[in-house]
């Protein structure tokens, strides 16, 4: 793809498999993309696809019954390129990633924030354990950032409990805690669901901020096409554990080349165009993540499926950003173009 | 914080005056009255009854009923809890006789099964589905369901008499002094009677650990970069820390009344061991103020808890 000069993380061929009762779920198939620096990545699919796994597997948060199959995640910082997928899961060296370099916000902030701790000291946790900073530096550190966060009076707030904040309030707390000791990487997991949708905007002209003054590089997994199509400089589809299309925003929004990425795009309401528009639902659901269908995994929904199918499709490059895992691309990518 | 201290010692005012009127019922309800109790029944049936109703003016029995449960109250107020009838022993010298005992056997079991308790639980929940965790949920299991005076009986044995490791019963000696000389005899006691709680406690620590460890601040915790021990400690144990105090708090009057069996066992000089003696012999004033005793404890716990819980959860302080 791009040389790796400006890239921040590459994910190569990454495989996370979930262990249960001796079955075995492939909750990430081999998924390959890169966190450019000063760039926002969008992640979008459906629930179940590997959105979160994704992002978990990374920050090698993932659940004991898990593991990291296959593949590298290689983190190109300052002092070299450091293998993520290679270090222990709690391990110092992992740790010491965890917070400063990569740092990552959730999908709930009503209990993404331990509530018997103020939010200030919550903030400090971070900052004491990577940074050198002395008591008070940090503690005015934490009001700096609760201000850029756009918290009022934060010589005051920084000291309350997250109960007293309210739910926008605490995803600027989460977002100041992460951005505490200035990431390289932000993974930010469906930050704005749980919220308002007047406070998600706010939410993501924040982290546009951040993402621009601070050349912060940001991994936004959502499933909301409006928050891709404003916020994103890449995209990628996932269904089933795999990237099923992948490319710049203009590129995939405007020229969708799988099936499944096409039938998402159609499945969004638009504003204005009155209550009876066809919204057009892909049908059939997801398959048993235990029992997957050969070949394409979108092959029993799609309207374009042929006996080809039974085969799994090879990721193809239609242009050297653009991506997909599709047999039928090219006629369905001219057919968008018509 | 301090007003929320406040309300709730205010609120436990009128709570306690019911009580002390309940029991007070209680005592005037029991046959006989205090003279029937001073005087033998064979001198009594041979008296005359003018002297005896002069007896009763001169006790105050002849005035109403809630002008003597006035008395009683005031004079419990300032310390004056009545005589024992069985030798008439005021029962304020019995209760600071036995009462030390009693508290040192209980807060020696209370401060044993809190650690230990708390400790076990935690160790259970980190190392869930192991060999551990199994071993002592099955511990734990006969801890609760085995009652306590039967392993008070198997400690006796075991240790007191075929090791002879420790003292079998009683609590002083002729020449003991220091707390240090008691300590052996307070080992074995102490431990069965933490042996519930510290079942429960461990338990209760276990879920409530688990509990806090699914929650999503823990991830966060460890998006954070912070060792395993804090994130464990300091985010897990600390929010699930709140349900363990409020279990331990009211399990506070059961641990009285645990002593009392357990008392009873070891020859354990105390409150509990006075209650039966009382009991068996119809000392109702006793009865009635050791009961006044114990129920007291339930409040002062109940309000123990509420303080702890609010000084452990910012959530609970109300109007800070």
């Amino acid at each position: 793809m791009t040389d790796t000069q400006d890239v921040a993380i590459s994910v190569r061929d990454l495989k996370t498999f979930f262990y249960t009762n001796n079955r075995c779920n492939r909750a990430i198939n081999g998924v390959s993309f890169d966190i450019k620096k000063g760039k926002t990545l969008c992640i979008v699919g459906e629930s179940g696809c590997g959105k979160s796994v994704t992002a978990a597997t990374i920050m090698q948060l993932l659940p004991r019954l898990s593991r990291i199959e296959e593949g590298e995640i290689i983190y190109h910082s300052e002092d070299g390129d450091i293998p993520l997928h290679a270090l222990e899961r709690n391990g110092r060296d992992m740790r010491r990633i965890r917070g400063s370099e990569i740092a990552m916000i959730f999908q709930d902030p009503m209990t993404a924030l331990n509530p018997v701790y103020s939010v200030g000291f919550q903030i400090k946790e971070s900052l004491k354990y990577h940074t050198n900073l002395g008591r008070k530096k940090a503690h005015e550190k934490a009001v700096d950032l609760l201000r850029e966060m756009g918290i009022s009076m934060p010589e005051k707030r920084v000291n309350d409990f997250p109960h007293r904040y309210s739910g926008g309030m605490r995803q600027r707390a989460m977002i100041a805690m992460a951005m505490s000791c200035s990431p390289k990487v932000l993974i930010a997991d469906e930050p704005t669901t749980a919220l308002d949708v007047t406070i998600q905007a706010q939410i993501f002209e924040l982290m546009d901020k951040l993402k621009r003054e601070h050349g912060t590089g940001i991994m936004l997994i959502t499933h909301d096409m409006g928050v891709v199509a404003e916020l994103a400089d890449d995209v990628a589809v996932m269904y089933m554990g795999n990237i099923v299309e992948a490319g710049t925003v203009d590129e995939v929004l405007r020229n969708p080349a799988h099936p499944y990425t096409r039938a998402l795009l159609a499945s969004v309401p638009v504003l204005g165009k009155g209550k009876n528009q066809d919204i057009q639902a892909i049908r059939g659901s997801t398959p048993d993540p235990y029992d997957r269908p050969k070949g394409c995994q979108f092959a029993a929904r799609c309207d374009f499926a042929t006996a080809q199918c039974e085969a799994m499709p090879a990721e193809t490059h239609i242009t050297p950003t653009h991506r997909v895992m599709c047999w039928r691309y090219k006629e369905l990518s001219g057919h968008a173009a018509e | 914080m301090l007003t929320y201290i406040i309300r709730r010692v205010l609120i436990l005012i009128p709570m306690a005056l019911v009580i002390c009127f309940l029991v007070y019922l209680g005592l005037e309800m029991t046959p006989g009255d205090a003279v029937s109790f001073m005087i033998s029944p064979d001198a009594l049936s041979s008296m005359d009854p003018a002297q005896l109703a002069e007896m009763r003016e001169a006790l105050g029995l002849g005035q109403p009923f809630i002008v003597r449960f006035w008395i009683w109250l005031s004079s419990l107020l300032q310390g004056n809890f009545g005589y024992s009838t069985s030798g008439g022993v005021p029962i304020g010298r019995i209760l600071s006789d036995r009462l030390p005992a009693t508290l040192e056997l209980s807060v020696a079991a209370l401060v044993l099964s809190t650690i230990l308790g708390s400790l076990l639980g935690v160790i259970s929940a980190l190392k869930r589905g192991s060999k551990t965790d199994s071993a002592l949920t099955v511990v734990g299991m006969l801890g609760v369901s085995v009652p306590e005076f039967f392993f008070g009986l198997v400690a006796i044995l075991i240790f007191g008499l075929n090791l002879g490791w420790l003292p079998v019963g009683g609590r002083m000696m002729p020449g003991y002094v220091t707390f240090w000389d008691r300590l052996p005899h307070l080992i074995m006691p102490a431990s069965v009677l933490s042996i519930m709680l510290t079942a429960g406690v461990m338990r209760y620590a276990r879920s409530s650990m688990l509990d806090a460890l699914s929650k999503d601040f823990i991830k966060t915790a460890r998006s954070k970069g912070i060792p395993e021990w804090r994130v464990n400690l300091l985010h897990g144990f600390r929010v699930a820390l709140t349900p363990v105090v409020v279990l331990i708090g009211f399990r506070l009057p059961v641990l009285l009344g645990g002593s009392v069996i357990i008392e009873q066992v070891f020859q354990w000089p105390g409150i509990g061991n006075e209650f039966i003696s009382a009991v068996r012999g119809q000392d109702y004033p006793v009865v009635m103020t050791i009961a006044l005793l114990s129920v007291m404890t339930v409040l002062v716990a109940s309000l123990i808890v509420d303080v702890l819980t609010a000084v452990i959860d910012p959530r609970v302080r109300l109007g800070d």
